[in-house]
């Protein structure tokens, strides 16, 4: 192995998890440590920490290019993972990387700007025949064109950023009408988000399910799939919850899907690990949506139902190692879920709900794995995302994974922010969801209520409500627990308690 | 005790709802649910914080807010707000009611702190229910920002590239 000590150019529970694997391997890891979270988990598990504490720039250190390059020829690193988010798909990082002779832990640049670019990818999977959404041929330079081209594939369309992803820059548009504000407003989003303000029209697939294809290729020109990861369960393009594989697929039409994903990957030459999006419509035609060039949140699904450790792949890969799997060496066996644990308040429309976690208890069944970065004591911040946990169950069928993850949900013991908990309660124990039968649209069509509570939980809460009042107001003695208890309150706690004034 | 206090019989919990929680005083350490008893205790140690004890399973609870007579209580990660009432108040609560006007401003807050990205409206505009007013980002998302109702905007206070903290005002809206 080349490979010897590898900068971690990310956080959280990313970081943690490819600090994990690369102990396995022998590999030395290095973190940086950060102003904003001095203290953070992912810490813990390096071997070496690079202190950036004093570095008062304004561009987080996870996305300055130059100073990752720094940190990993002082720290002596040989490769870099750059995780999920951050510079993972930025082309100029990796080939930054390689000009210094560092190995970059993913494809090769040229694949990452090819399908980062959703015009590029577009031409690249119509060459390829691949069955795509009828769209622009390229960029849109105005609302007038836009609604030419709009007219010419048919109302709804969804107007997309050429540079985008993670939902930001994406408006559908149902009449002519609205396309002139439609337009202004993803062009505008794009630009600030992606420093980049060109769009492209699509048709718009109404509810459709998300079905994603793992891709795994090495640097000999063998690629092959993992299989697939439904990701239906999304609000406003972000995943909650993923599950491989997917209820929608059976085995002729995986085949026939997967060997698409393959041919888009080997199209730009693709190796290390990466994802190819479609949209399945309730016909189950399938379209190419984007490739992700990169390890997804999602990957321990995938990880589950295969065996396979994703993040030692892409080592290997990196490492110029060919893949040991053939395609028909690829056996899915059981089913898993994978829930997002977010700080976030599902009462109020899923608003961040950053705090500290005051504590934090996850159950560790055999049929549970848990990915996170957090422990008690940690701060979920408003700089970076809200995940808190990603808990992952498994069963033998996707009845027994759900009645494993109703089980596993209950366990969870979270306490200092709000979170999605009550969210996935409920989803588990929909008849919707049991059935399989969910779009992308379920959580804004099928919902009244995005959480959940059992039969008696409110008369408790109003019991306790009543408690506190006797205690206060109608009582001599003091209550006897301390709730206030001065040093152990939370930010979160306090800061709602000072809006108040 | 004052004397009137000890001549409380009962008190409500009215939750945020409208629906409404009898509880007997003195209050009992059970809760009657058809024809059983099931004991509830209020609990904390050092590992769980504070927690409710109810059917030999712990449920987190933490107090968020409480202020007079009102609490907001976090029970098992879902919030509840509660008005707790005596007989009296609860009366006098009924008939303030009944005399109250229906609001003819609507003031469209921040549900959550973040950036404005953009302003859609401008004063004098007409807006519909359901209409997009201000384009706010928290944590990496982007939020469309609703008119909850159809009138004509009479203030923005919201501008683009500046930050906002839950409940700023954003825009004000003439029913």
């Amino acid at each position: 192995m080349k490979i010897k000590r590898i900068l971690i150019a990310n956080r959280g529970e990313i970081a943690v998890r490819i600090m994990k694997t690369a102990r396995l391997m022998n590999i030395e890891t290095v973190a940086v440590k950060t102003g904003v979270e001095p203290n953070a988990m992912y810490l813990s598990s390096a071997d070496i920490i690079y202190d950036n504490t004093e570095d008062v720039s304004e561009i987080p250190v996870f996305l300055d290019i130059e100073k990752l390059i720094a940190i990993a020829i002082k720290t002596q690193a040989d490769a870099v993972h750059p995780g999920y988010g951050f510079l993972a798909e930025n082309a100029y990082f990796a080939q930054k990387c390689i000009d210094n002779k560092i190995i970059f832990i993913g494809p090769a640049p040229d694949a990452i700007y090819k399908m980062g670019n959703k015009t590029i990818a577009r031409k690249i999977a119509l060459a390829g025949g691949i069955p795509m959404a009828m769209g622009s041929e390229g960029n849109i330079s105005d609302e007038d064109e836009a609604v030419k081209v709009a007219e010419k594939i048919g109302y709804p369309v969804i107007i997309k950023a050429a540079s985008g992803g993670g939902g930001r820059g994406m408006r559908i548009v149902r009449k002519s009408d609205e396309m002139e504000k439609m337009f202004n407003i993803a062009s505008k989003e794009a630009e600030k988000a992606f420093n980049d303000p060109s769009v492209f029209i699509e048709k718009y697939i109404e509810n459709p399910k998300h079905i994603e294809f793992q891709i795994l290729g090495d640097q000999h020109g063998n690629v092959i799939h993992l299989g697939e990861r439904e990701c239906s369960i999304q609000r406003k393009h972000q995943k909650l919850l993923e599950e491989a594989p997917s209820s929608a697929l059976d085995s002729k039409l995986r085949k026939q899907m997967g060997t698409m994903a393959v041919q888009i990957a080997s199209a730009v030459n693709y190796y290390s690990a990466g994802t190819v999006e479609f949209l399945l419509d309730s016909e189950k035609n399938f379209y190419f949506m984007e490739m992700n060039t990169r390890i997804q949140v999602e990957h321990p699904v995938t990880e589950i139902i295969t065996g396979i450790d994703l993040i030692e792949q892409q080592i290997r890969i990196a490492n110029e190692e060919k893949l040991k799997y053939k395609q028909e060496d690829i056996k899915l066996e059981g089913w898993a879920i994978e829930c997002r644990i977010n700080a976030e308040d599902v009462q109020a429309g899923f608003a961040p709900d950053p705090g500290k976690i005051v504590s934090l208890m996850m159950p560790s069944d055999p049929c549970v794995r848990v990915d996170t970065g957090v422990q008690a004591g940690s701060s979920i911040v408003a700089s970076y995302d809200s995940m808190i946990a990603k808990l992952i169950v498994k069963g033998k069928d996707r009845k027994e994974a759900i009645k494993h993850c109703k089980m596993a949900l209950d366990k969870v013991w979270i306490k200092g922010t709000k979170t999605t908990l009550p969210f996935f309660r409920m989803l588990v124990r929909h008849q919707k969801f049991q059935d399989g039968n969910f779009t992308t649209a379920f959580i804004e069509k099928d919902l009244e209520k995005y959480y959940f509570n059992s039969e008696y939980e409110e008369m408790l809460a109003a019991w306790l409500a009543t408690k506190l009042f006797i205690e206060e107001n109608l009582n001599d003695n003091s209550i006897n627990i301390d709730f206030k208890h001065g040093k152990d309150m939370s930010p979160w706690l306090l800061n709602k308690r000072i809006n108040q004034f | 005790m004052t004397n009137e206090k000890s001549q409380i019989k009962k008190l409500y919990a009215l939750s945020s709802e409208n629906r409404k929680f009898s509880f007997s005083l003195p209050l009992k350490e059970t809760i009657r649910i058809g024809k059983r008893n099931y004991e509830v205790k209020l609990k904390s140690d050092e590992k769980h914080g504070t927690y409710i004890l109810w059917k030999n399973r712990k449920y987190p609870v933490e107090i968020v807010q409480s202020r007079q007579n009102r609490y907001e209580i976090l029970f098992n990660d879902i919030s509840y707000t509660f008005t707790v009432e005596t007989p009296f108040s609860l009366q006098r609560m009924k008939v303030l009611n009944s005399k109250k006007g229906k609001a003819e401003q609507e003031y469209v807050k921040a549900p959550m702190p973040g950036k404005i990205i953009d302003v859609l409206v401008r004063e004098g505009a007409t807006v519909l229910r359901g209409e997009p007013v201000v384009i706010l980002e928290a944590m990496k998302m982007q939020n469309e920002i609703l008119s909850p109702v159809n009138g004509i905007v009479v203030k923005v206070a919201a501008k683009a590239n500046t930050n906002v903290m839950k409940d700023d005002l954003l825009v004000e809206i003439k029913l």
